[in-house]
Formats: structure tokens, sequence, C-alpha cells
């Protein structure tokens, strides 16, 4: 039974403490941990922008010697082109000499082609060059300027062109993806001519999505790209000043193998990276670092090269280990070991808390169990102590005062006594929930008669003035022996805290099904704050109060536990002095 | 029977002509120009074999080789792991055993990406360079272009013409990072043979592009292998270097220039540039005692008996590597007409048929491949036996012990058309092949 009563205790009390617990250690923690994910994950932001900004450089830096080897090419090509004889044996030499080129061209100050030359014996390579450079001999006129070459075109535009069809947004969109804007060297000609002949430029060019065109700015020089089998081709070009246009085309392997051995670094250290560089195709034209990304990596950033070979971008993937370390996965494991020794200080306290609170419970709990146990030891023989005195007063000779007297007070205090031990008992089948009601018929005043009879001998020689005012008549079903547990509480209470008052007033009343009991003293009263908590169980009030007075502290509890029981409860009334109880019950009228 | 006796031709076959301004003593590139028929049918249009033929002079000895400019490119792609790059490993260690402290030497290795584990530098430590060497560790794809590509770039920083500069490229995969059509390779292999470098390629095993690596050896003249096995690259290396560490001649420009009335009608073996009546060929190097030749089929219009018609002027320039000189050979051809066969016949200058027979044959075998490639197998074969009889006639009339041997050659190619050997043979065929036509010592 003691057992029973210890654990159904703590587990009513769990709920509570796991709410405190919470609040203690969860709700902390996870405002802590809300604070530092959102601080990581700005930081994050934060560290992925600076570290894309240097992997962006790093391309940039691939980017930037690949446009150095273009313009080294450039002025490569600018030299052999300065000082070349423009027979057809001179461009030959050149290009049998110049380890860049694959062929050249020369057109004639009218745009007519002098080289590969119409007539006369050409060979093999000059044949497929003509071939393949076809796009350059209908887009010739580029390479003049524009005075010249927009008088031209729009002849050409009007007998040769087939009607334009492209819508302005078409011819927008096309000219900003095609069209590149080059460092103008020599810009001749007002705003609204480049303009027209731009327009032209445009018109004259056959539609295909694989010409790139070549700056209707006049230029003296320049590269052009146009597309021919498996990627782009590049032609320099330039406007010598007798008006001739030399052109060298580039040997496309060998331009690659140039990029290639330009832009990777001669240290390839990239040991958690790769940088690519694609070709027009989207095809690997050479990589470095020691990162493998896998198949459909999306590169982490990326960089398009400029004309002439915008078509080519450059790549660079990272492994996730790299991007961590820079992140500062040691921030991160810092701030989560932070959070976790934080989170276990919150626990410590919150097992201290527990700990001395679940102690206290104990504590109380042992001592109830330990009375609980000896109360029902002290119960049969108090019963016969009990039974034996009533029977000894009963057979008192009268004249023996003395004796009367003694007898008295041995029945009163073993009365008190059993009423303990009752109310000991009924708490421990309340916490095991065994308690049951015992209706019967009866009286609901006789009953408060009887227990007022019990107690005034007692009431009475601490000078406290008992009255009772009967209102309940009626023949009711009540519990008899409840009604005598919570009167006998509220009377006891009176007797122990309220006797200088010198006066106990009770009422009863009854009204329908509903009998209500007032027991009202002139005692010191209860504070206004701790009117809820004397019917909390070990509840006792302030030591002043309860100086020199004994008691387990749980007679209220019982007595509004057993008044609900009964369909009722038991309120501290306001009064205008002392306390004032109400007992309220259900006590349906026999039928 | 040869063809030194018959004195009368000499008039003919006008002698070289030193136009350089070499020292008398010093060793000159020896040139011989020479027709298949010096004496022509009469009155009869018809085609004959024009033949320049340079033979490097003697090289006494080691101290007198020009310095070598190379570059080791080697695979180190997961293919290579095992033997295979333990091997290639013995062999480039080799290499830099048997140069010298006057060479230059860098080493490129690729995988997925291109490494410079050795960049260009004077072999002055060759312990160091051995060391590096040692560490290769194979894995990952073939990056061949890139590798090719950034070995190029570190031979140009030492790019000096009085230098042997030399790319030696060992493959044993599919180029599969980057540019890898035998065209494109063939491209840049123009392109660095401008520039002097050569591109010698070595397949190893059965795994590579053979039409990519002899077309990037051919386009750049330098040399072609095909080593079966990783235990064959000792060999390998061991010739290309009897080759690198030989040159006599590099910038060898070959210019004939045909005679009115003469057609040139096709480059055999060598490529060379046709534009009109002119031809011209280029050799990047040339090795001691080693004869290269450049070798043309012209057709000779119909010509009256007893006439002496001029066919060609040829020049030839070079840069002699022992002088450091650009020297000058020039030469003329003109040939006879007569209305005897048995003349005809006579006077034919075997070597030069010889030699055109053998690159007839070899655009045969060219053929064959193609149509092997395409699946007709039987086509293939019958192209193999024409040039197999072709060859074994040829040998009989010519008393050609080379032209026996190639037609056991093609014999042996018609025997592996089919079944699981193919892969090899086709390997073999090219290497032949590009052997055949750049007259690589085999």
């Amino acid at each position: 039974m003691a057992k029973a009563f210890r654990s159904s205790r703590s587990d009513s009390m769990k709920p509570k403490l796991l709410a405190i617990f919470a609040l203690i250690v969860v709700a902390p923690l996870a405002l802590l941990v809300w604070i530092g994910v959102r601080g990581a994950r700005e930081q994050r932001g934060l560290v992925q922008k600076r570290f894309d900004q240097l992997l962006m450089s790093r391309i940039a830096d691939a980017k930037s010697r690949i446009d150095d080897l273009l313009s080294r090419r450039e002025t490569e090509l600018l030299r052999a082109t300065e000082s070349a004889g423009l027979t057809t044996a001179d461009l030959r030499a050149l290009v049998r000499t110049t380890p860049a080129a694959s062929q050249a061209m020369l057109l004639d100050p009218e745009g007519e082609r002098l080289h590969p030359p119409a007539s006369g014996p050409i060979s093999n390579a000059e044949r497929e060059f003509l071939l393949r450079a076809e796009q350059i001999w209908r887009d010739k006129h580029i390479f003049f300027r524009p005075s010249d070459a927009s008088a031209r075109m729009a002849s050409d535009a009007q007998t040769q062109s087939p009607p334009q069809t492209i819508t302005q947004s078409e011819q927008s969109q096309s000219a900003t993806r095609r069209r590149f804007v080059p460092r103008a060297e020599t810009v001749d000609g007002g705003q609204g001519q480049t303009f027209q002949s731009d327009q032209l430029a445009q018109q004259a060019a056959p539609r295909s999505a694989a010409v790139f065109k070549v700056p209707s700015v006049s230029r003296s020089h320049g590269w052009y790209a146009w597309y021919w089998g498996n990627g782009v081709q590049l032609l320099f070009w330039r406007r010598l000043d007798s008006g001739h246009v030399i052109g060298i085309e580039l040997n496309r392997a060998r331009l690659m193998a140039d990029v290639i051995a330009a832009a990777t670094p001669a240290e390839a250290t990239l040991p958690d990276g790769r940088v690519r560089l694609l070709d027009s195709k989207g095809d690997v034209v050479c990589q470095w670092g020691a990162y493998r990304p896998a198949k459909g990596e999306k590169p982490r950033v990326a960089l398009r090269l400029d004309y002439p070979l915008h078509s080519w971008r450059l790549e660079h993937f990272v492994s996730s280990a790299a991007f961590d370390a820079a992140f500062g996965r040691q921030q991160m494991a810092n701030m989560m070991g932070g959070l976790a020794a934080l989170g276990l200080v919150l626990v410590g306290l919150a097992v201290y808390f527990y700990r001395e609170s679940s102690r206290d419970l104990r504590e109380a709990a042992q001592r109830v169990t330990f009375v609980n146990q000896v109360s029902h030891e002290l119960k049969t023989p108090l019963t016969n102590i009990r039974m034996y005195g009533e029977l000894l007063q009963e057979n008192l000779p009268d004249d023996d005062e003395r004796a009367e007297q003694y007898v008295g007070v041995i029945c009163s205090e073993s009365q008190r006594l059993s009423r303990l031990i009752g109310n000991i008992l009924t708490f421990a089948r309340k916490q095991r929930d065994a308690l049951k009601l015992r209706p019967a018929l009866g009286c609901v005043d006789d009953a408060i008669r009887n227990v007022l009879d019990h107690f005034r001998p007692a009431l009475e020689s601490k000078g406290v003035q008992v009255s009772f005012a009967p209102g309940a008549p009626a023949l009711v079903a009540f519990d008899a022996d409840a009604l005598e547990q919570i009167l006998g509480n509220l009377f006891s209470n009176v007797e122990k805290y309220a006797a200088n008052g010198g006066a106990m007033n009770v009422t009863s009343r009854q009204d329908g099904d509903r009998t209500s009991i007032t027991v009202a003293d002139r005692g010191p009263g209860i504070p206004e704050a701790q009117r809820g908590a004397v019917f909390e169980p070990f509840q006792r009030l302030s030591d002043a109060l309860t100086e020199g007075v004994s008691g387990t502290g749980i007679g209220l509890s019982i007595a509004r536990y057993l008044a609900r029981l009964h369909g009722g409860d038991v309120r501290l009334v306001p009064s205008h002095a002392g306390a004032c109880f109400e007992v309220e019950l259900r006590t349906p009228a026999a039928s | 029977m040869d063809r030194f006796t018959h004195k009368r031709l000499a008039p003919i076959a006008i002698a070289v002509i030193f136009l350089a301004a070499a020292p008398a003593r010093a060793d000159q590139v020896k040139l011989n120009v020479a027709l298949g028929h010096p004496v022509l049918k009469a009155d009869k249009k018809q085609t004959t074999y024009l033949k320049v033929g340079l033979t490097g002079f003697h090289l006494a000895s080691d101290s007198e080789r020009p310095p070598v400019n190379l570059v080791i490119v080697l695979d180190k792609s997961g293919s290579m792991q095992g033997d295979k790059i333990r091997k290639a490993k013995e062999a480039a260690l080799m290499v830099i055993d048997r140069l010298s402290r006057r060479d230059i030497v860098s080493v490129v290795t690729y995988c997925d990406t291109v490494q410079v584990l050795v960049p260009a530098t004077r072999l002055s430590d060759k312990y160091a360079v051995k060391q590096q060497i040692r560490q290769i560790q194979a894995g990952g794809s073939t990056a061949l272009f890139a590798g090719v590509s950034k070995g190029a770039a570190e031979v140009r920083k030492f790019l000096e013409r009085n230098k042997v500069n030399r790319v030696i490229l060992l493959s044993d995969g599919l180029a599969n990072v980057g540019p890898s059509s035998p065209y494109e390779l063939g491209q840049l292999g123009a392109s660095v043979a401008k520039e002097g470098i050569s591109v010698t390629t070595i397949g190893l095993g059965l795994g590579y592009n053979e039409d990519l690596m002899s077309q990037l050896a051919l386009k750049s003249d330098g040399n072609h292998y095909f080593a079966e096995n990783a235990a064959d690259l000792a060999r390998v290396f061991d010739r290309e270097l009897g080759d690198v560490l030989t040159v006599v001649a590099q910038k060898v420009v070959v210019r004939i220039v045909c005679a009115p009335g003469i057609r040139p009608v096709r480059g055999l073996g060598r490529e060379v540039d046709i534009t009109g009546q002119t031809i011209t060929a280029t050799l990047n190097q040339l090795y001691s005692d080693q004869e290269k030749y450049v070798l043309v089929e012209v057709e000779v219009p119909a010509t009256a008996a007893n006439q002496t018609r001029h066919i060609a002027d040829v020049s030839v320039t070079y840069a002699n590597m022992q002088t450091k000189t650009t020297d000058r050979l020039a030469s003329a051809l003109a040939a006879r007409f007569t209305r005897s066969e048995d003349i005809v016949v006579r006077e034919t200058n075997k070597d030069v048929v010889v030699n055109a027979v053998q690159q007839i044959a070899t655009i045969n075998n060219r053929k064959a491949v193609e149509l092997r490639d395409k699946g007709q197998i039987q086509e293939a074969k019958q192209v193999l036996k024409l040039n197999t009889s072709f060859l074994r006639l040829n040998a009989v009339k010519f008393e050609s012990e080379a032209l026996k041997d190639y037609a056991n050659v093609q014999e042996l190619d018609a025997k592996g058309l089919t079944g699981p050997g193919w892969a090899k043979r086709r390997k073999e065929m090219r290497a032949t092949q590009s052997q055949v036509e750049r007259q690589q010592k085999r």
C-alpha cells in the first residue's frame, strides 16, 4: 500500500515537472540554436560570396591568360602582315612560316578576292579553305569602311537579300547575342552612319545562328569568327593603307593547343577544385585541379570568354570539402560545441531543480507513508481505548467529578486521534482512488449536532462559544461518515487555530437537493493570498499561525475532496472577521 | 646491273650542284635526284616517278650531334596501371640516361589533367629528373590533346633552330578529354612542324587510337611506333633515340619546279603541296646515314624519239646542324625518249621504281583499311590480295627483297582482317603505312 501510494503520487507530478524541464532546458536551447543557425546561415552566405569571388578571380585569371594569348597573337599577326608582300607567293610563304596560320586571304580595295587566286593554280589546302571560309566571301563587306560598305551593301541588300522578316525583337535579341562591341581604334563617320551601317550589316548577313559579326564600326584590323565543322574558326583581318584586306585564318587545333598551354597554370595546384575550359559545343577543351566532379555536377562559378572566343566558357567546380573548409567547419563545430555545453549546463540545472523539488515531495510522501502505516497500526488499539473510555464514562458514579473530567479528556483526545487517523487513511485511499461514498437516509442537522456534541467539551474548555442554527431538517440521502469527517476537520481547525476568537457559529440550510453548512469563527482569519493554498495538501499557513500547533496539513484538502466527491465543495467565503468555510453537498431528497 | 654503270646517263641526270656557302670540307647532305624511267617511250603521253632522295651525312661521334630539346609526354591514365607505367617509366629513365648535359629535357604527364612534372630545363641534374619520373603513378582518363599542347609549350621555351626539338608522346588509350579527332591532332602536328618541332607518337597496347597517333606523327614529321607490349617500350625508345640523337639537318625544304608541259600528278608517300607546276615538301629533319625521299608522280607529254626533255628543277634548302648554316642544293632532271621498249626497260631506275611500288602498295593498304572500316571485308581482302601479287610481281621484276618482304606483310594483313586479331593488325598496318611513307627506320 505504501508503495502504491508513492508511485501514484510521483506519476501525477511528472507532467508538471516535464513542462518545467522543457521550459528550463529546451526553450533556451532552442532559442540559442535558432540564433546560432541564423547567424551561421548569414555567415555562410557571406563566406559563400567571398568564396565565389575567390573562385571567380581564379578563372578570371585563366581568362586573362587566354585574353593575353589572343592579343599576343593579334600583335604577332599585325607584325607579320605589316611587312608581308601581297603576291600569292608571298602569302603562301607567310602561311608556310607562320605556325599559327592555316591559310591566308587577300581582298583588293573593291572587295575582289586576290588570294587564294580565282584564276591560276591553287593547292588542295587552299581549295578547302575557299569552301571552309564561304561565309567570309559573302560577308567580306564588313572588312571595309562603313561609308564605302554601306553604299555597296545597300544595293546588295536590295538585289540579293530576300525580304526581311526579322521582327524588331528578334533583331535586337540577335544583335545583343551575336554582336561584339569592339574597342574602336579609328572610328570614322557619325553615330547615325554607324547605326545605319550596323543595321545594314545585320540585314545583309545570312540569318544563321552560327554567324558572328565583326564590328561594323570602322576598325583597321580585328578578328572574324565563324563556325565550321566542330567549332569556332578564327580569321585575323587587317585593312592595309592601300585599302587591301589581308586575312590570316588560324589553325584551330593550334589555337586550342595554345589556349590550353596558356590557360593551364604551370603549378596546377588545386587540391579541391577543378577548372574546366569548354568550347562552343560544351566539350571539355582542357581542365586542371585534382577534384573530379561527378557527372552532371553544376559548376560553382562560370565565366564566358570574350570575343572572338565568346562561345567558350570557363567553369570552376569545387568539392564540398573545399567549400566546407572555406566556410569554416571549425567555426561551425565551435558553435555547436558551445551550444552543446550550454545545453549540458541547462540540463544539469534542470536536474538539480528536479531533484530538489522531488526530494521535498518524496520527503512529504515518506512522512505520509510512515504516518499512514503507523495510523493503521494505531487504529485498532485506539478504537479499543475509545470504546472502553466511553463505557467507563457512562458507568462512572455521578459524584466523582474528578474522575469524570479525566475520562472526558481521555475520550475527547482519543476521538481527536481517531479523526486524525481517519483523515490519513482517507487521504491514502484518495491517492489510490479507492474512496467510495456510502449515502444513507438521514437528517443533516442531526449529524451536525452529533459532531458538535463530540467537539463541544474540547471547544468550550478553550473558551469557544459554540452556536448552531439548524436549517436542514429534511430527510435526505448523504454519507454521514463523510460529513462527520468534513465537519470534524473544520471544527478541529477552529479549535487549533481560532480558539482565541471565542466563538464558532454553525448554520445549516437546505435548498432543493443541496445542503450547505457554514462554519464561521472569529479567529485571525486567512490572508487573501493564501485563500487557495489552504486546500492544497501539506499546506500549512505561516509559522505565526501554526506555531505550537501540530497537524498533518491535509485536513482541508480531505474535506474539500470528500465534499466534491459528494457533489459539492468546501469553500472559503468572505467574512467580516475570522474565517468562514461553507460546505455544500448534494443531498437528494428521499423519494 | 648497277645503275651507276650507265655512265652515259650522267649528263642527263645532272650532277648535284653545290651552291652552299659552307666550307668545302664540311659534310653535306647527299642529294640524289632521279627519274623512275630516265629513258621514256617516244610519242606517248605517260607518267613516271620523280624521286628526290636526301641522305644525311655520317655523324662521326656523339659529341658532334646537335643538342636535343626534348619533352617526354607520358600517359598516366588508369589504363596504364601496372606493368605499362612501370615499363614506360623505365623507358623514360633510359632516355634521360642517354641524354647529356647539353640537352634540354622536360617531362609532362597527363590523365584528366596535365602536369608539367619537369619543366623544360638543361639536363644538369639527371638524378632530380629521374626521381620525378620514378614518382609517376597511374590513374584517371586521357587528356591527350592537352598533354601534347603542354608538351609542345615546354619545348617552345627553348625552341632553337640548332637544337633537335621533339615531343615524344606515349599513349595507351583513347583521348577522351579535349579534342580527339585524327584531323585535329594532324592539324596540330602540321602547326608545330612549322616551328621545327616533331612529335613522335608511341602507341602502347591495343587500346589507343592509331589513326590519331599516326596522323599526329605524319603531319609533324615525327616517328610513329606501335608497341604491343610494355616490354617493347625499351626497344622503341631506343630506336627513337637512335634517330633523335643523329639528326644532321633540319628544316629541309624540297622544291621541285616542273618544266612546262610536265604535269605533277600526285605525291607518293610523304605529303607534298602541289600548286601549279611547283611541288613543295618539307621535312623537319634528316638523320645520319638515313635516306628520306620525296616521290612525285609526273605526267610527261608525248615527245619525239631521241629528244631530250627538261623535266624539272629541284632545289633543297636545309639547316646544317653541324655547320649551323643554311645550305642549299640544286639539281635538274631531264629525260630521253626512245622508240625501243627494251631500252626503256633496261634504263629503268630500279631504286626509284621500287620506292614507287612501295608507296603505291601503301596507298592500296590504306584503301584496304578504309574498306575494312566500312565493313567491306571481302573487298578489303581483295585489295590486299591484289597488292600482294602486285608486289610479288615487281619483286621478281626488280629483284627486290624489300618488295618481297612487303608482299608478305600484305598477305599477313589480309589474314588479319577478320577475327580477334584485327585491332592489333590495324595498329600494325597504320604503323607500317606511316613508316613506309616517311621512310622511318624499322
